[in-house]
């Protein structure tokens, strides 16, 4: 049977109308329902882990071979840079090994616990968020690899973000710049804490700081650990501007152009809040409070 | 079987528009692929470019992204509502007519988007990205068009 012209309009004007509404529906309830919109994100994200590995693998390959070739042209340059750096790196290696050996027999006076073993993965980047409202990356790891959620992503430069969630083979991780992404740090050297809040843009700022405390261009801004999803001490960036609202921190790790990311697991994901559910399956009300870290919010 | 040629090319370009490429703020500023090859089939083939195949597409691109799921969708559907109440101006014109709709449409998408992520969000979010990425976009534009024209012309042909 043909349908008519006027038929297939209106069958076209109605299944647009009811998709349009559909997709509102899915907006609302993503925000509402965090659990099981997270459990169909995994799902998707294990689906098409393996299609986003193969495709990002060419672009990597010609952003490799660019890089080299690039490279051979500085490489004098890059040679006296190296040799200089390392001679400097020497002199630091030997103050490493005397504070180790110093550091060691101070823990063995004070009885002091010995740290957890820490161990990790390392992950390929296969998909970014592609689009000006989030920050977030996809890595080619997931729970069959042993990530699991709040575990820290870091570069060799620094911390990157934490994961949020997992699938088997695939996981996100939510970058530090991210507009939802909260982290309890401190000055290094100091005893002053804040709370780096991400807004998108690639300098996320130090909020609820000490009232007393200032904070200058350059000073060194670590994890502070509290709330225990991260441990202390992970280098995550410098003050980079103190003018304006909050002082603004320039990440050490290169969060714009992120190919391997190491997901570190110190045992601590436990502290991470369930998010909400609506539906009520295993999710409790998250307590924005305890840990400085709001649920994701997406 | 050379009429998935639509949805399989959007599929393609909604996972390139997610595709780390390395580049130091690429990623905030990659181009709306499936926009542009949403624009193209509904202007010249929208019976093989159907509503529900744009509302699948968007959902899966929010959902890989991590983008809140259904906003691409709404864009996409949104677009083809009106391009396609205007597709016959768009039919048989020169290219500079073509590509300047195409204009409008990110334009207005951009701005639908960013008003969207900015009610979301609870307060006004910067516009700057935005606008880069719709420029970018508009840019990119006449490739996508140039090889989706391609593939139309060697498979599938005019409606």
């Amino acid at each position: 049977m043909r349908i008519s012209a006027a038929q297939r309009a209106a069958i076209e004007r109605v299944s647009l109308t009811v998709l349009v509404v559909l997709s509102a529906a899915m907006i609302i309830l993503a925000k509402a329902d965090q659990v099981l919109i997270q459990s169909v994100r995994s799902a998707v994200m294990d689906g098409a882990a393996p299609a986003l590995d193969a495709i990002s693998r060419p672009a990597a390959a010609l952003v490799a071979s660019a890089n080299r070739v690039l490279s051979v042209m500085t490489v004098y340059r890059e040679n006296l840079r190296l040799a200089e750096e390392n001679e400097r790196l020497l002199g630091w290696q030997q103050v490493a090994l005397r504070l180790s050996t110093e550091n060691a027999e101070l823990r063995e006076l004070t009885k002091l616990a010995p740290e957890p073993p820490v161990s990790f993965v390392t992950a390929r980047v296969i998909a970014d968020s592609g689009g000006a409202y989030a920050r977030s990356v996809m890595v080619d790891a997931g729970s069959e690899n042993g990530v699991a959620r709040g575990q820290a992503a870091m570069t060799g430069e620094g911390l990157a973000g934490r994961v949020s969630e997992v699938g088997t083979r695939a996981a996100r991780v939510l970058l530090i710049t991210d507009l939802n992404s909260r982290v309890p740090v401190v000055v290094d050297g100091t005893h002053q804490r804040a709370i780096l809040a991400g807004d998108n843009s690639a300098r996320p700022s130090l909020r609820y700081r000490d009232a007393d405390g200032t904070v200058r261009i350059g000073d060194r801004i670590i994890t502070s650990g509290e709330g225990g999803v991260f441990p202390p001490g992970l280098p995550v960036g410098v003050v980079a501007s103190v003018d304006g609202e909050a002082p603004r921190v320039e990440p050490y790790a290169a969060l714009s152009r992120l190919d391997y990311l190491r997901l570190v697991d110190y045992g601590l994901a436990e502290a991470l809040p369930t998010p909400l559910s609506i539906s009520g399956r295993g999710g409790k009300r998250a307590d924005y409070g305890s840990d400085g870290q709001r649920p994701p919010r997406r | 079987m050379t009429n998935v040629l639509p949805i399989v090319t959007t599929v393609a370009a909604a996972l390139l528009s997610i595709e780390p490429l390395y580049i130091g703020g690429y990623a905030a500023l990659s181009p709306a692929f499936a926009l542009m090859a949403a624009y193209h089939w509904t202007i010249y083939r929208p019976d093989l470019l159907p509503p529900l195949s744009l509302f699948a597409i968007g959902m899966i691109q929010d959902l890989l992204s991590g983008a809140l799921p259904g906003i691409s969708a709404i864009m996409l559907l949104l677009a083809r509502a009106i391009v396609l109440a205007n597709r016959h101006d768009f039919v048989d014109r020169r290219f500079s007519f073509v590509w300047a709709g195409f204009a409008a449409l990110t334009g207005g998408a951009m701005l639908f988007s960013w008003a969207l992520h900015s009610l979301l969000a609870g307060h006004v979010l910067e516009l700057r990205e935005p606008v880069f990425r719709g420029l970018l976009t508009i840019s990119v534009f006449p490739i996508a068009s140039f090889l989706l024209g391609r593939g139309q012309r060697a498979l599938i042909g005019a409606e």
